[in-house]
């Protein structure tokens, strides 16, 4: 306990005395057992400090919550927003009527944002990875009680991540992700038995839905709607019975 | 058709979305609540997006945003009535440092992460948020004191006191089993 460096052992762990100093002090631990035992002791409480200090991780809620408050208005640019408005009206109208005759929020929706932010931040975002929808699709088959096609995205600006299970009030569902850009689209596919209706407002991010063949399709995406849009058409297109 | 157009917030968030989790973390570690937690992050959120058109480059922004959460922190209610217990005595450094014998290896190695996160919950709210920041953000000194605007002279003997209280915590409860 009397050796004068040992004041410098939380520094030298930690990184924080001069470059010099550090390489002294590392060449004094050869002939120093006691500091290097004390630096073998705080090496020891820092790494059990940070593995167990790591403890908390964000609920979804909260990423969402964060991501809606920093693009309250997420959409199109002003722009060309003006320029292509009458058009646009008149198309979403028609989408509107054909796709959601239901005025009541779908309450599958929130949850499957939730899931599409979970998938963003997820170490592993999908079970099955590949780009080929050859290879993505009969992995579903045996895991869902349902069959769906995907749309060959080869030649789109569209590329296929992969895909995974989930699950939303109680049933199996496909999630499939795709990229395009720097932004990640989220379809979701279920049995048609849940409610389906308009999709929730006031998320930030674009969220459809459409029903096809006893099957109900969730999109969530922070692409634009024009761009996500055209994914949906694809997927409507090879479904078409 | 390219049109890489940043939305006036984009630099904000690439900057501030990945401090999410280790902001939620701590703010979950100095209030004890998870619903307060989420409050203070949001909080954080919200304000530092007013402010970062005055954030300087070249300022430490990790830095910046604990230290508006830690602001806001101490501002809540929680946070008030916590704050008689950050006067702590800045004893001396004589007995902060730890004792070296391998004996004491051994002991530490023997601590779970359930007897390590007792100990740091045991801390008062000053010791707790350095060592925090230090061990488990590993921020550097000088990036704790501008996140906690406190002196780095004071950084440096609170993270020895708090390590000292949770390494004499896991000595004396490891010790204890047979």
């Amino acid at each position: 306990m009397s050796c004068e460096w040992r004041e410098k052992v939380a520094g030298y762990v930690d990184d924080e005395l001069p470059s010099a100093e550090q390489q002294e002090f590392s060449a004094h631990l050869n002939a120093c057992p006691e500091c290097l035992a004390g630096v073998a002791a705080q090496t020891e409480l820092k790494k059990a400090v940070r593995l167990a200090g790591t403890r908390f991780t964000a609920p979804p809620e909260l990423h969402a919550a964060v991501y809606r408050s920093i693009h309250p208005q997420k959409g199109v640019n002003p722009w060309w927003k003006w320029a292509l408005a009458p058009s646009c009206a008149v198309l979403l109208g028609l989408v509107a009527f054909l796709l959601f005759p239901r005025t009541q929020p779908d309450p599958m929706m929130a949850g499957l944002v939730d899931q599409h932010v979970t998938t963003l931040r997820s170490a592993h975002p999908v079970d099955v990875e590949s780009d080929n929808f050859h290879n993505v699709r009969p992995w579903f088959q045996g895991q869902l009680p349902f069959t769906f096609n995907m749309p060959e995205v080869k030649d789109s600006p569209f590329t296929l991540i992969g895909g995974k299970v989930v699950y939303a009030g109680q049933n199996p569902g496909a999630e499939v992700l795709y990229q395009v850009r720097q932004h990640k689209i989220s379809i979701f596919v279920f049995q048609a038995k849940t409610t389906g209706g308009a999709p929730a407002k006031n998320l930030s991010f674009n969220v459809s839905s459409w029903a096809q063949g006893g099957l109900r399709y969730y999109m969530v995406t922070d692409a634009n709607k024009d761009e996500a849009g055209k994914l949906a058409a694809m997927f409507q297109e090879v479904n078409r019975s | 058709m390219s049109h890489v157009q940043n939305s006036p917030n984009s630099d904000f968030e690439k900057l501030a979305l990945p401090l999410l989790d280790p902001l939620y973390n701590f703010a979950r570690w100095l209030s004890g609540d998870a619903d307060e937690a989420r409050d203070l992050v949001q909080e954080t959120f919200a304000k530092a997006l007013r402010g970062f058109g005055g954030f300087q480059e070249g300022t430490n922004f990790r830095a910046w945003m604990f230290r508006i959460l830690r602001n806001t922190f101490l501002t809540s209610k929680s946070g008030l009535e916590q704050r008689n217990t950050l006067q702590v005595e800045e004893d001396s450094l004589e007995d902060a440092a730890v004792d070296h014998e391998t004996p004491e290896l051994k002991l530490l190695r023997r601590a779970d992460t359930e007897m390590v996160q007792k100990a740091i919950a045991r801390l008062s709210p000053a010791f707790k948020e350095v060592l925090l920041l230090a061990d488990i953000e590993e921020m550097k000194y000088q990036e704790v004191a501008d996140a906690l605007s406190i002196p780095m002279g004071t950084v440096m003997s609170r993270l020895a006191r708090a390590r000292k209280q949770v390494r004499d915590y896991i000595l004396q409860t490891t010790g204890g089993k047979p």
